[in-house]
């Protein structure tokens, strides 16, 4: 057997545990969490004028959907269910299976959330050695600068100051939805370009935020590397800067990637107060409605998701690590 | 690698180019009637997933819009039944409330051109049953539910109430039912529906077998999902995406001609600030009530076109005891604090562009309340704000005055400690100014917010809070009126007529007053079982009652009542007009969009 092999075949049975250890840690909490839907579904029928009578009724078969049995039959329902991939049926959109809930939303949160990462991580590590080069110059502290200030101010905030600049006082930008129901939806120009209009302000949210952690990294990560000895024997030989530039980048850019691979994994849960400001109708929105609606199964199924993505990503990460890093593989290969 | 780069560019180049052409289907501003955009404020977060189905909570069924009813009831003060045309063109209630005879649209069609029938009404009936309603119950016993459905002929149908429990609100039961297509529905309904439904009317373990075997027909009802959409309204949906949903007129609608906008797009929320947002951005052209700070609601008036259009909303709030814990059991120290609350101010502060002061406690809003209760509302204590007999009730109560704060009768330190949910901002800002008004009168307050309004419910059902606020006075029908007073809240249950009456703490009762309150004037009453009473008496019937229970509530004070809520519609006339300031035709029954009616009516026009 590979060392690659070996090594994934470790990796899925740690986290096949990790996962149902997770499952049932999130099915107990999420059970448990205090308020009584029914009798806010209830109030809410009686305040738009229905009768008592009737909104208990109304009520009462809506919350037919829920499981039921003692907890213990909900846990080993759940988890048999978990098996065959059937997260149980959403309450809030009755008869809705809560895998198709999750298919529908987590698409408006990746591709968001990848393309604002991706972007931040190309333009933080071309910046990044920049700023490690040009430490000593007025531009590459203002670099570090940029990265600092970027990096310390919240998402929300960020997300907030972007729709009142380009929503409000120069309106350019739609600041909600994720695309304008008026275009056909295919593949047209039309409806391509106002669904990249409506990604721009959250995309660039993204981006923006990420970008400050990928250039103060990649900038101490350069500038550990232009200490190293091949460094200085490549200077020494008269090397064009150029492939010394691609000595430099190759080197300091490795454990960049780990962080990228873990954020690209953290991307399904990290998006909560983004979407929620541009009404943008991912998983971090979704999951909101589920804890407001009491849905239970939905809210499970929302956090099971985004911890098999950070477990996934962890995988990924480690076996991405191997492949590309060949000190890591002569290591193994060693033992 | 740079070829490979170059020719994958040009490649993505060509194919946006080439798509670019013909296929480009955005169905512009709206052709020629216009594109009115609204929400749906009863329903926040659109999901693009959900079925045409108005039953579906989520569903992508707008009332009014592409969903309709068989008349759009009315926000009457005192008349329950009053209503405007729907799928029914006229209808006739017969004097003794036993029956309502239904003439249905002559022109009405779905919008597959297949014309609407009895067929289709009866077979939404049914579906009203799997669901409850006032009228359609399976409840035995249940006041105001239906005897019989008879159709007379293709157009004309008759619905007859059970006078064993009659309710004067039969008719508006019957009349806020969504009808549905039965070509497209008939399948979600067994062949066997109706005589099941006659068995559980009975009696007995084949009866209640019956009625549970109906209720759970209703989740199927829940779930169903049509392939499209087929909608005898003036719209019908055309797509969904999880920010919008677009809905195209609907040319087979039987008043299509009078219809003015071609599309209708309704946009998605989750919270207020969002509504706020359109409606400063003056993206609406209509947006039913939302609560808004003073500061929001200036902008909204600000942006160009917009007008909020105020009427009456049956709905009021009150300062609620828990009278299982001390010292709110004593009538006294309600009272001493009523004394203490500037309900002027608290609206000011709190509501002042959806609130009217309440004018003092009687359980009904105020602009029903003379319709009801007559002269009655004059003689009732005002409570206006007066700390001398604030301090004479706290003495009555036993309480004694430390160092200028009132304690306990047994000299331990009394905090009214008030609850609200998170988000409820109206609620929040009242319960901060009443505090400070307490606290200046000696009377130590604090203000404790919940996560959210469904834990609130489950806590404040539980016994757990001294003192909540709650909805109340929701009219127009006098007994949805009082039973917020003396209903579940209280410890009265009533089911099929049958009263009664659980411990305070057990089944909901959180306010936990007395089941017999001794009126001055009127002697003992029960005011549960009166308030059961106005469920089955007409209208004159009512009256009397209903003056017993405003005495009572007004001398017991279960509740402060604080402020009436003001029904404020947004409107923008930059590209509609004939928005109609009919107090009655701003609200229009069980989740109705009221901009739906006025649309299919034909009130409504464009200015394009």
């Amino acid at each position: 057997m590979t060392i690659i092999a070996r090594r994934l075949a470790g990796h899925l049975a740690r986290g096949l545990v990790m996962i149902l250890v997770v499952a049932t840690i999130s099915f107990f909490i999420v059970n448990n969490i205090p308020g009584d839907p029914m009798a806010a579904r209830y109030e809410k029928l009686i305040e738009q004028g229905m009768s008592p009578e009737a909104a208990a009724q109304g009520v009462k078969v809506l919350y037919g959907f829920l499981p039921t049995g003692t907890l213990w039959e909900q846990y080993t329902d759940y988890m048999s269910g978990l098996v065959r991939l059937d997260l149980g049926v959403s309450v809030s959109r009755p008869g809705t299976p809560v895998l198709d809930v999750l298919g529908e939303a987590t698409k408006w949160t990746v591709l968001p959330v990848l393309a604002g990462t991706l972007l931040s991580f190309l333009v933080g590590i071309v910046l990044g050695v920049y700023a490690a080069i040009k430490r000593t110059g007025k531009l590459g502290d203002a670099l570090a600068i940029s990265g600092s200030l970027l990096h310390g101010i919240p998402q929300y905030v960020l997300a907030m100051l972007l729709v009142v600049i380009f929503a409000t006082l120069i309106p350019i930008l739609p600041a909600d939805g994720p695309v304008d129901i008026l275009f056909e939806p295919g593949f047209n120009a039309g409806y391509i370009g106002s669904l990249v209009e409506h990604a721009v302000l959250p995309v660039a949210t993204y981006a923006l935020s990420a970008y400050g952690g990928w250039i103060l990294a990649m900038k101490s990560s350069v500038v550990t590397v232009l200490g190293d000895d091949f460094i200085l024997a490549a200077e020494l030989r008269g090397m064009k800067r150029s492939i010394i530039f691609r000595y430099i980048a190759r080197n300091a850019i490795l454990p960049l990637f780990t962080i990228l691979a873990l954020s690209l994994g953290l991307l399904l849960g990290g998006a909560v107060f983004i979407e929620k400001i541009f009404n943008y109708p991912g998983l971090g929105l979704l999951l909101i409605n589920s804890i407001n609606d009491r849905d239970y199964a939905l809210m499970g199924g929302a956090f099971l998701l985004i911890t098999v993505a950070v477990i996934v990503a962890n995988i990924v990460a480690d076996l991405f690590y191997t492949v590309i890093d060949p000190r890591v593989r002569s290591g193994e290969e060693a033992r | 690698m740079k070829r490979l780069a170059a020719a994958v560019t040009l490649l993505g180049l060509a194919t946006v180019t080439a798509c670019s052409g013909g296929s480009t289907t955005q169905s512009g501003s709206g052709g020629g009637g216009g594109l009115f955009t609204t929400i749906d404020v009863n329903r926040p977060g659109l999901d693009a997933a959900a079925p045409p189905n108005p039953y579906n909570p989520k569903g992508n069924s707008f009332s009014a819009f592409n969903a309709m009813k068989i008349g759009w009831v009315k926000n009457h003060l005192t008349d329950p039944n009053q209503a405007l045309p729907g799928i029914a063109e006229s209808w006739e209630i017969a004097p003794d409330n036993s029956a309502i005879t239904l003439k249905l649209q002559p022109n009405a069609k779905w919008s597959d051109g297949q014309p609407v029938t009895t067929e289709d009404v009866r077979m939404s009936i049914g579906i009203a049953y799997t669901q409850g309603s006032t009228a359609f119950s399976v409840t035995p016993g249940a006041a105001g539910a239906a005897a019989e459905v008879t159709v007379v002929d293709d157009k004309t149908l008759k619905i007859t109430q059970n006078m064993d429990n009659p309710s004067p609100k039969f008719a508006r039961g019957v009349l806020d039912t969504t009808v549905l297509p039965s070509h497209v529905w008939k399948d979600v309904l067994p062949a066997d529906f109706w005589d099941k439904l006659k068995t559980a009317r009975g009696e007995g373990a084949e009866a209640e077998k019956a009625r549970e075997e109906i209720t759970a027909l209703g989740q199927k009802v829940l779930a169903f999902a049509p392939a499209k959409d087929v909608s005898a309204g003036p719209f019908v949906l055309e797509r969904v995406n999880p920010g919008e949903a677009l809905l195209v007129k609907n040319k087979h609608f039987y008043n299509a001609a009078n219809v003015a906008p071609a599309q209708v797009k309704f946009l998605n929320f989750t919270g207020n600030e969002q509504i706020w947002n359109y409606l400063t951005a003056g993206k609406l052209d209509h947006s039913g009530f939302v609560a808004a700070p003073t500061d929001v609601m200036n902008r909204i008036k600000q942006a160009p076109g917009n007008e909020v259009i105020k009427g009456y909303s049956p709905v009021a709030v009150g300062m609620g005891f828990n009278q299982s814990k001390k010292p709110y059991d004593n009538v006294h120290v309600r009272r001493g604090l009523a004394y203490l609350i500037n309900r002027d101010e608290v609206t000011k502060v709190a509501s002042p562009e959806g609130g009217t002061p309440a004018t003092t406690t009687t359980g009904i809003h105020q602009k029903a309340a003379p319709a009801w209760i007559g002269d009655t509302v004059g003689q009732l204590e005002p409570y206006k704000p007066d700390p001398a007999k604030a301090e004479e009730e706290f003495k009555q109560a036993g309480l004694t005055k430390k160092d200028g704060k009132w304690t306990l009768s047994d000299g331990s330190p009394w905090k009214v400690s008030m609850t609200a949910p998170s988000g409820f901002s109206d609620w929040i800002s009242a319960q901060e100014n009443i505090k400070s008004q307490l606290i200046k009168n000696g009377v130590d307050a604090e203000v404790v917010t919940v996560a959210d309004y469904p834990l609130y419910l489950e806590e404040l059902a539980a016994g757990k809070y001294d003192v909540g606020f709650w909805l109340m006075a929701l009219g127009p029908a006098p007994y949805d009126i009082y039973q917020r007073l003396y209903g579940a809240s209280n410890g009265w249950t009533n089911v099929a007529g049958k009263v009664t009456h659980a411990a305070p703490g057990k089944g909901g009762n959180w306010m936990g007053g007395p089941e017999e309150i001794e009126v001055e004037g009127i002697g003992k009453i029960n005011p549960g079982e009166l308030t059961a009473k106005l469920n089955t008496a007409t209208a004159e019937e009512a009256k009397p009652i209903m003056t017993q229970l405003a005495k009572a509530a007004n001398q017991d004070l279960p509740v402060i009542q604080l402020w009436d809520y003001v029904n404020n519609q947004f409107v923008s006339n930059s590209r509609f007009t004939g928005w109609p300031h009919d107090d009655e035709i701003l609200r229009l029954g069980t989740g109705v969009l009221a901009s739906g009616v006025w649309i299919q009516l034909g009130m409504v026009k464009s200015k394009q």
